[in-house]
């Protein structure tokens, strides 16, 4: 009884366990940024859509049957947007009710924006008014289909126009009435916004030409002079400087690979010692199993010391920016340089965010599965080699079993069997 | 005799051309007079050298970075990253002045990342403008740390083992936020797409992505963007330009390592600044040696008396030529599949074409392309994963387990309580 004590471990131990916890921190808060950033700008471009309060239900296109059921985390929001929804169309009716006048003057503004929408031709981008009160009340109607197109600004359109005549001199591809530029409102709307993707597309489709010579000089490999001069140059730079060791990066890749072959090698063990053998054959099969996973294993292990003579002589200075670096700039014979994009293809949100949480979880697992052990090789010794009295003992093996056992997330409780009792 | 002036003319004004592609295709590339003045080892050829190399080994430096940082975080950079990639020369990591000196070492280290790999087409790849909402599927986020170390915790002394429950504790917390805002970043983007559905002409797919719909709105991001292509241009131009004529830059590199002088030392003593302390690196070797060393433990405890039960026995089976050749083949068949085995972690991990970035695109019913991927085959992919690494991690979980049952066992007098519903 009493207040628990504390465990103090040891500052070595704790250095090591220290750094690796709050890099898992750091790249989870990067990570935590990267994301918040864009959806700062998807909140905002989205705003032009679904001015703020009156968020809209994701709308269905226009050849989708049905909307599939919402995943169960994102429920509880859907469920509040479509109250809200329901609570906004309540007030409206209110609102149409008590002020005929304007209900009169949106539903004449409805068949122009309908018209606007059949205006929509295959290829070009026009904009749908995203103003709030003609929003508010041609929710139903304005609801986006897949013909429906939506309007910028008007005066954004200006400068969009400028941009046209000053980059005519790039081929800009046949496109939706690229040339006109007559002053009547909507057909700004439906040419103007054309223009910056069509001249993207003039610069990327000489970009695509640049990015196939660059891609196919690799695959043809440069000429042999140049292949040679380069080996030559390495050769003799290695031999007048020394011995070499090596890289960190090749000896972080042998320790993957290595992981890798211990959790196959352990995963064969199992496979082996759950199944009885029915007969001498099989049990003789067994035993060669076992003692060939024994061999390699000593291979590995063989291995193994050789990095670390390897490490302890040249002691490669960790950085953490080298670390980003190293996997960045994997020393391979090519690199991807394909243009055309390769395609993920989605059909509704509930994949994609399935498709998200997924990557996501992989992830968190690998990193869990690396504090563990990083957790295991720290605590488990200290357990083994302290003296097992007295509270701070306890206190350790309480943390460790719920550090280890549970992650972190269930505790024990130790209770003491006082005979006096 | 002229026609050789003449020829040494035109071999003398080809290596400055072929640098000058050479910068044009580099970030920050220094001009061919800096080169030649690096040749001779001139003070003030290094800065820009330096320069050069921070840009090129670090993936996360822009134009920006580069004159906010300090010039040492740069020097000390750059030596870290070419140690770690297994530079051979250590006459650079010895000099611990400051960054006006060693300009030919800093040519020669550029030299040999250029000769190893396609250094500049990774280049180009890495910093590619990228219309589409791209998603990589194999980014790992555990080893990714960011640039200069922004939460270097100096830790001294011993540390309550309590904190390090509340910092695992906050990991949790923190990937909890992550899946929720993640979940919402796909629920945006995936309206975006619905509402921009018909706005893009490309064949297979036609709505925009973010990057696509923000220069709609807005005609400066336009301006921007087509100046960042203008730029890629430039660059990938000069690249095939280097390219075609890259063999007179090889051999002026030679006539560079000969003017170095002949005393570098053969046998590199000991680096000047280096913790003592064995950091990450020695880490990771020692957990796969710990591992391993477990799993031999157990390989011995479980072939040890089968081989002995066996060899009681084996006299009792007789010595036929059946037995014989019956020992023979499943001698050959045991060591094919453990050979098996032993290639199927030798493979790099991942197929290649997952490793690329895709552009996410909304389709119902789009016949994918060869190269293109189906998120429907994907999730299946990473659920047969997630399962594996919980198996795994639930594996490592019994372990410690058992360890910690046999450890606290040896202490009578104790009730060890376990949470409900483990």
């Amino acid at each position: 009884r009493g207040a628990e004590a504390a465990f103090m471990l040891p500052a070595v131990c704790a250095r090591r366990l220290m750094a690796e916890i709050q890099g898992a921190l750091d790249a989870c808060s990067e990570r935590q940024r990267q994301l918040e950033r864009s959806l700062r700008v998807s909140r905002r471009l989205l705003r032009a859509w679904e001015p703020a309060g009156t968020p809209i239900p994701e709308p269905p296109p226009g050849s989708e049957t049905k909307e599939e059921d919402p995943a169960p985390a994102c429920a509880q929001s859907l469920q509040d947007l479509k109250e809200l929804e329901l609570l906004t169309q309540a007030l409206e009716k209110a609102v149409r009710v008590r002020k005929g006048m304007s209900s009169a003057r949106q539903r004449d503004r409805t068949p122009s924006l309908t018209s606007a929408s059949t205006v929509a031709t295959a290829g070009s981008t026009a904009s749908a008014p995203s103003q709030a009160s003609r929003q508010a009340g041609n929710r139903a109607s304005a609801r986006p289909t897949k013909g429906t197109h939506q309007a910028m600004d008007p005066a954004k359109n200006l400068p969009a126009h400028k941009l046209l005549s000053v980059r005519s001199k790039t081929p800009v591809g046949a496109g939706a009435g690229t040339t006109k530029h007559e002053p009547g409102l909507r057909d700004q709307q439906t040419t103007a916004p054309s223009a910056p993707p069509r001249t993207t597309e003039a610069f990327t489709l000489k970009e695509k030409g640049l990015w196939a010579q660059l891609s196919s000089m690799q695959t043809s490999d440069s000429t042999d002079a140049t292949r040679a001069a380069k080996a030559q140059f390495l050769q003799k730079l290695q031999m007048v400087s020394g011995s070499s060791r090596p890289s960190a990066a090749e000896i972080e890749a042998e320790a993957r690979s290595l992981r890798k072959a211990c959790a196959l090698l352990r995963l064969r063990m199992q496979e082996e010692l759950s199944v009885a053998p029915a007969d001498w054959m099989e049990e003789y099969r067994c035993l060669l199993t076992l003692e060939g996973l024994q061999a390699i294993v000593e291979q590995c292990l063989h291995r193994l010391q050789e990095l670390q003579a390897a490490v302890m002589g040249g002691l490669p200075e960790p950085c953490a920016a080298g670390k980003a670096t190293q996997a960045s700039l994997p020393c391979g014979s090519k690199a991807d340089l394909s243009w055309s994009p390769q395609l993920l293809l989605y059909s509704s949100t509930q994949e994609l965010q399935t498709l998200a949480t997924l990557k996501l979880r992989v992830a968190m697992l690998e990193q869990q599965i690396h504090l563990e052990k990083v957790l295991m090789a720290e605590l488990l010794p200290l357990i083994r080699t302290w003296e097992p009295q007295g509270a701070p003992w306890l206190a350790l093996c309480r943390a460790a079993y719920s550090l280890l056992c549970q992650g972190g997330e269930r505790f024990l409780t130790i209770l003491r069997d006082d005979p006096a009792d | 005799m002229g026609r050789r002036r003449r020829r040494e003319d035109r071999a003398a004004g080809a290596l400055p051309e072929a640098i000058a592609a050479l910068s044009r295709s580099l970030p920050a590339g220094p001009s061919p007079e800096i080169f030649r003045r690096a040749k001779f080892d001139r003070p003030e050829a290094a800065p820009a050298l330096w320069q050069l190399l921070f840009r090129v080994l670090s993936p996360l430096a822009t134009d920006k970075t580069g004159a906010t940082l300090v010039p040492e975080f740069q020097v000390r950079l750059v030596k870290s990253v070419l140690r770690s990639q297994g530079y051979p020369r250590s006459v650079l990591a010895q000099r611990s002045e400051g960054n006006s000196q060693s300009s030919r070492e800093l040519l020669l280290a550029l030299s040999w990342l250029l000769a190893r790999g396609p250094l500049l087409e990774q280049l180009l790849a890495q910093s590619r403008v990228q219309l589409g909402d791209q998603v990589s599927l194999f980014e790992s986020v555990v080893l990714a740390r960011p640039g200069p170390p922004a939460s270097c915790m100096e830790i001294e002394g011993p540390v309550d083992l309590h904190q390090v429950q509340w910092l695992m504790g906050k990991l949790r917390i923190r990937w909890r936020q992550l899946l929720s805002s993640q979940q919402e970043h796909c629920s945006l983007l995936s309206k975006i797409h619905l509402y921009t559905c018909g706005s893009h002409s490309h064949q297979r797919f036609s709505h925009l992505s973010v990057a696509e719909t923000e220069m709609l709105r807005d005609p400066d991001n336009t301006q921007q963007l087509l100046q960042a292509l203008e730029c890629e241009n430039v660059r990938l131009e000069a690249a095939l330009e280097w390219r075609r004529c890259e063999l007179v830059f090889w051999q002026w590199m030679d006539t560079v390592l000969g003017a170095c002088t002949p005393g570098a030392p053969a046998v590199p003593s000991q680096p000047l600044t280096l913790p003592v302390i064995p950091e990450r690196g020695l880490g990771e070797l020692e957990l796969v040696a710990w591992e391993l060393q477990a799993l031999q433990e157990e390989l011995q405890e479980a072939a040890e008396p089968r081989r002995a039960a066996w060899e009681a026995q084996v006299s009792s089976l007789g010595r036929g030529p059946e037995w014989i050749t019956a020992r023979k083949t499943l001698q050959e068949t045991v060591e094919q599949e453990l050979t098996a085995l032993q290639r199927s972690w030798e493979q790099s991990g991942g197929p290649p074409q997952l490793q690329r970035p895709h552009r996410l695109v909304r389709s119902k019913d789009g016949t994918p392309g060869p190269q293109d991927l189906q998120a429907a085959e994907m999730i299946r992919m990473l659920r047969t994963q997630e399962a594996s690494l919980d198996g795994s991690l639930r594996q490592l979980q019994d372990q410690c387990q058992q360890e910690l049952a046999r450890l606290a066992g040896t202490l009578p007098g104790l009730i060890w309580i376990l949470a409900p519903g483990h």
